[in-house]
Formats: C-alpha cells, structure tokens, sequence
C-alpha cells in the first residue's frame, strides 16, 4: 500500500539510519497495512481505512527517544575553560615577573598586573562551580 | 476516553501480560487491548512501539518473524524468563499501590 509506505517514511525521516530503525519501520508498515486489511473487511473503504490507521498510529515522540536521536556527549566546558585559564593567566604573571626583576629590580611592581590576572581564572572557577 | 497518562506507567505490565499468555505481534496487542477493555482504553500504536523497544532493550521481550500475511512477515514477541519475573513483581507492585490509593479513593462519591 503505497499511501501507507509513505506516510511511514515521513514519520521516520528525522530519525538517524540504523538497522534498528528500518527493523521498526518495517514492522509499523506490515501492522498499519493489516490493520487496514482488517478495517476494510468490517466494511470500510479503502481510502478511509487508511486515513484511519494513520489517525490512530499517534505521536511518535516516544518512538523516536527510543531509537536515539542519541543526544551528543556534551564536553565539560567550563573545566576546559578553566584550565585555559589558568595556564594563560600563570604565562602572563611570569612574563610580568620576568621583566620586573629584569628591568627594573628595585622596584617590586609585577603584583599590580597579577592582581589584575587573576581576576580571570577566579572568574571561570565560579562559572565552573556553578555548573557541577 | 480515560486519562491515559495514569494506564502510562503501566504499559509495560499490560503489554507483558499479553505477550505472557501467548506470543503476539503488535497490531494483534493492540487490537487484544482495545477489545479486552471495551474500547475504554485504545493504546496509540506509535506508543506501542516505543514501549516494545524498551522492553525488548531490557531483555523482558524477544522478537522473531513469524507466518507471512498481507502486506509481509509479522513480528511477533515472546516473553522472556526476566520478562516473566518482572511480570511477577510488578503485579506485586501494583497490588500494593491499588490498595493505597484505594484507601484514600473508596468511600466516596
């Protein structure tokens, strides 16, 4: 039955390919068509057999969760972001600290710069926590 | 129709036991439950599906292909050893449940 092959397909196009999928969609197809045997023996025509077992098939939702649209593994972004953090944030102060002690090292002024550094891997140890 | 998000949870047990008294394939379940409950209670075929995907994932239901009809080779279920004691408890189950429910439901109109 054409009509009930198609609207199978059109249920099941958003679903990933897989051996699982086309075994449930085969298995949909042979029970829609003997459903729609069966209705018509009780004296439907044929048109509105169809259009019945398509109105009673439902919402596929459910089906679909079950045959995993699987949700992507989400990465740990926030540590990532974190770490990230922090090495650039100790490149930073060394680099400071090398040209203090370099240049002029009389005057202790490389903590001013670190201070302000660190404001950004305290930054993203929060957004970290407050993602766990 | 009755709610069917109350018979929702239950499915599982509903589809089980029919599947225990013989091996069926899905348009002839969900015809069994329409019929058993007089039309009270139609299960959606795409909900049924769902249901033997998880079932079948837990290892309570196998499938095999059957005797060819119209349209190609049904696909029947059979239930499984862990398919029939998890039948077992949940009856259980539900006894329990009934009867708390019941003590809060019974005596009114």
């Amino acid at each position: 039955m054409k009509e009930i092959i198609g609207y199978v397909e059109e249920l099941f196009k958003n679903i990933p390919e897989s051996e699982q999928k086309n075994a449930v969609m085969q298995e949909v197809t042979q029970n829609l068509e003997e459903k729609v045997w069966d209705l018509m023996e009780q004296g439907k025509a044929e048109e509105d057999a169809i259009n019945k077992a398509i109105v009673d098939f439902g919402d596929i939702e459910d089906l679909k969760q079950e045959l995993g649209a699987k949700q992507p593994v989400k990465r740990n972004l926030p540590k990532l972001n974190l770490w990230y953090s922090i090495w650039s944030s100790l490149l930073i102060i060394s680099l400071f600290v090398f040209i203090n002690f370099y240049y002029t090292p009389d005057i202790i002024w490389f903590v001013y710069p670190t201070f302000a550094v660190l404001w950004w891997p305290l930054t993203m140890y929060f957004s970290w926590k407050r993602k766990k | 129709m009755i709610r069917s998000d109350i018979i929702r949870g239950h499915l599982e047990s509903i589809i089980l036991r029919l599947v225990c008294e013989e091996d069926r394939y899905g348009y002839e379940i969900s015809k069994e439950i329409s019929s058993r409950t007089d039309n009270r209670f139609q299960i959606k075929e795409a909900t049924l599906y769902a249901v033997f995907q998880r079932l079948e994932k837990k290892d309570l239901i196998e499938s095999y292909f059957g005797s060819v009809s119209r349209g190609g080779k049904r696909k029947y279920y059979r239930i499984t050893t862990l398919g029939k004691a998890y039948l077992k408890e949940t009856v259980q189950e539900w006894k329990e449940t009934k009867e708390i429910i019941d003590l809060f439901m019974e005596g009114l109109n």
